[in-house]
C-alpha cells in the first residue's frame, strides 16, 4: 500500500443545528484512489461532502480532517477549492444573471490570483472552455447561459462535470451525481471522472445506487450508516449491496 | 463620450419641456410620435432632485427614462405619468444603491387614461447601512383604457439589518380587457449561491459582487446607448464594491 496520504479523516463528529449526523468517521484516501461511499438515505453521506467542502451551516464537533498535510477545517470553502478540492453538487445551485463564462472566468482567475499568477488571457480561457465543453458534450451556447438557470437535471450534472474538468481538482467529490441521470448522461459523468484520474488524483463517489460504479470502478467501497462507516471492502462489496441491500450491515 | 453629460441630471430641451417653474411642477409633454429618452445619474448629494415630476405622453410617443442613484444620494422622486394618447409606450427603469444614511423616496403614479398603451417599470435596489428607501408605484388603468399592457417590478436586496425598504406596489384597474402585473420583493443575497461559488474558488466578497451585478443587470438592458451603458455599469460596480 502507498504511504502518500491525500485525505485523512479522524473520528469526525458533525452536526446540523442540535442534531448529530456524523458519529465518528475514519477515512483515509491515498493519492490515486477512488473511494465509493454508499449507504441508505439519511446515513450522513451528504453531510460528509458538505463538511469536506466547508458548507457554513454544518458544524464539526470533534475530530480532524487533514488534506495534503493541512488542517482542512481551518480553510474557507474558496481556499479548499484553491487547494484542489472539488465537489459536484447533488443539487446544483442556480445563479440568475451570471453566465457560465463569467462564472468560470471568475473562478479560474481567483485561483490564479491566490497562487500569485496573472489572470488567464482571454484566448487561452476560451480555448479551455471550448475544449472542456466538448468533452462533456455541452453545446457551446451553454457558455452564455445563466449558471444552472432553466437547466434540466441532466444538464445541471453535466455542468458540474464541466466545471470539474475546468478546475482540474486533486480530490473530486461526487455527491449523488448519478441520481436522476439516464445512462447516456451517466456515461458522460463517468468519462469525466475517469479522464481526470491519475496517480496524483483521487475521487470520493457518494451514491446510493450501484449504476455509476459500473462505469467508475472504485478501489474501496465504504458503507455509511447512521453516521458511521460500518463496512469497508473492495469493489466486490458493490455486488453484495446490489443483491442484499444495506439492511444486513 | 462626455462623462459630465450623464453624471449630472439632464434636462430635456427644445419643445419637449415646458419651462420649469421654480418650486412648481416640472412638466414635460412628449408630443405625438416623438421619442423622449433620458438617463439620469445625479451627482451623489443629500439634496438632489430630478428636473421633471410630470410627464404627459401623447399618442404614439415613446418615453424611456432610466434613473441611476449611487450611494450618497438622497432625494425624492415624485413622478406622475399621464398617458393621454393611444399607442404610446413608456419605460421607466432604475437602480438605487443606497448606503449610510441615504433617504430615497420614489413615488410613481402612472395613469393609463386611453387605450392601447404599454408601460413597463423596472426598479431594482440594493440598500445597506441605515439607508431607508420608499418605493411606491401606482398604476391606474382608467375605464376607457382597454388593451392596456402595464408591468411593474421592484426588487430589493438588504445588506444590513438596519437598512429599510418600504415597497408599495398598487394596481387600480377600471377596464376589463387589460394585461397588468406587478411584483415586489425584499430579500437578501442567496447564501446557497454564495457557497456554490466559493466551492469553485470564488472568494465570498467576489461572489457577492457577482450576485449584486446580476441583480441590477435587468435595468442596464434599458440603456440602449452602449457607451452610456458601459459608463453606468462601471460606476455601479465601483459603488457596489464599496458597499461590501
Amino acid at each position: 500500500m502507498k504511504n502518500d496520504i491525500m485525505l485523512q479523516i479522524t473520528n469526525l463528529h458533525a452536526s446540523v443545528g442540535d442534531k448529530e449526523i456524523l458519529k465518528g468517521i475514519d477515512l483515509t484516501v491515498h493519492k490515486g484512489e477512488i473511494h465509493a461511499v454508499m449507504g441508505p438515505n439519511g446515513a450522513g453521506k451528504s453531510t460528509l461532502s458538505a463538511i469536506l467542502t466547508g458548507k457554513p451551516e454544518y458544524t464539526v464537533t470533534s475530530g480532524s480532517i487533514d488534506f495534503m498535510g493541512k488542517d482542512l477545517m481551518a480553510m474557507k470553502p474558496e481556499e479548499r477549492s484553491w487547494a484542489g478540492i472539488f465537489m459536484s453538487f447533488q443539487y446544483p445551485i442556480e445563479i440568475p444573471g451570471v453566465s457560465i463564462t463569467n462564472f468560470m472566468k471568475t473562478a479560474i482567475n481567483a485561483r490564479r490570483t491566490s497562487a500569485g499568477l496573472e489572470p488567464m488571457n482571454a484566448a487561452d480561457f476560451l480555448k479551455l472552455m471550448r475544449e472542456k465543453m466538448a468533452f462533456v458534450q455541452m453545446k457551446s451556447e451553454f457558455s452564455k447561459r445563466e449558471v444552472n438557470v432553466g437547466f434540466s437535471g441532466g444538464e445541471k450534472k453535466r455542468n458540474e462535470i464541466f466545471q470539474m474538468a475546468m478546475l482540474d481538482p486533486t480530490l473530486s467529490i461526487l455527491d449523488e451525481t448519478d441520481s436522476g441521470l439516464d445512462v447516456d448522461a451517466l456515461k458522460i459523468v463517468a468519462k469525466g471522472v475517469n479522464a481526470l484520474s491519475s496517480p496524483e488524483k483521487s475521487a470520493i463517489i457518494i451514491t446510493h445506487y450501484q449504476k455509476l460504479l459500473e462505469y467508475i470502478v472504485p478501489d474501496f467501497v465504504h458503507i455509511l450508516k447512521d453516521g458511521k462507516i460500518v463496512k469497508t471492502a473492495g469493489k466486490e462489496l458493490v455486488d453484495v449491496i446490489e443483491a442484499e441491500g444495506f439492511d444486513k450491515f | 463620450m462626455n462623462d459630465n453629460k450623464i453624471s449630472k441630471p439632464i434636462v430635456g430641451h427644445g419643445n419637449y419641456v415646458e419651462t420649469p417653474v421654480e418650486n412648481g411642477p416640472k412638466t414635460l409633454i412628449v408630443h405625438s410620435w416623438e421619442n423622449f429618452s433620458r438617463l439620469y445619474v445625479p451627482e451623489p448629494s443629500p439634496t438632489c432632485e430630478l428636473p421633471l415630476d410630470h410627464l404627459i405622453v401623447e399618442d404614439n410617443a415613446n418615453v424611456d427614462i432610466c434613473i441611476i442613484l449611487l450611494p450618497g444620494t438622497s432625494l425624492r422622486i415624485p413622478l406622475v405619468v399621464d398617458l393621454v394618447g393611444k399607442g404610446s409606450n413608456v419605460s421607466l427603469s432604475g437602480v438605487y444603491l443606497s448606503a449610510g444614511t441615504d433617504r430615497v423616496v420614489i413615488d410613481i403614479d402612472l395613469k393609463h387614461r386611453v387605450p392601447d398603451c404599454l408601460s413597463n417599470q423596472v426598479f431594482n435596489g440594493i440598500v445597506s447601512g441605515n439607508a431607508v428607501v420608499d418605493f411606491a408605484g401606482k398604476i391606474i388603468v382608467a375605464p376607457d383604457a382597454q388593451k392596456t399592457d402595464a408591468y411593474q417590478v421592484n426588487h430589493n436586496i438588504l445588506l444590513s439589518d438596519s437598512a429599510r425598504v418600504n415597497a408599495k406596489p398598487q394596481l387600480e384597474i377600471y377596464a376589463d380587457d387589460v394585461k397588468c402585473s406587478h411584483g415586489a420583493s425584499i430579500g437578501q443575497l442567496d447564501e446557497d449561491a454564495q457557497f456554490y461559488m466559493r466551492s469553485r474558488g470564488i472568494p465570498l466578497d467576489e461572489a457577492k459582487v457577482l450576485q449584486m451585478l446580476s441583480f441590477i443587470s435587468p435595468v442596464l438592458g434599458h440603456i440602449k446607448d452602449v457607451s452610456k451603458r458601459t459608463y453606468v455599469a462601471d460606476s455601479l460596480e465601483t459603488a457596489i464594491r464599496k458597499m461590501l
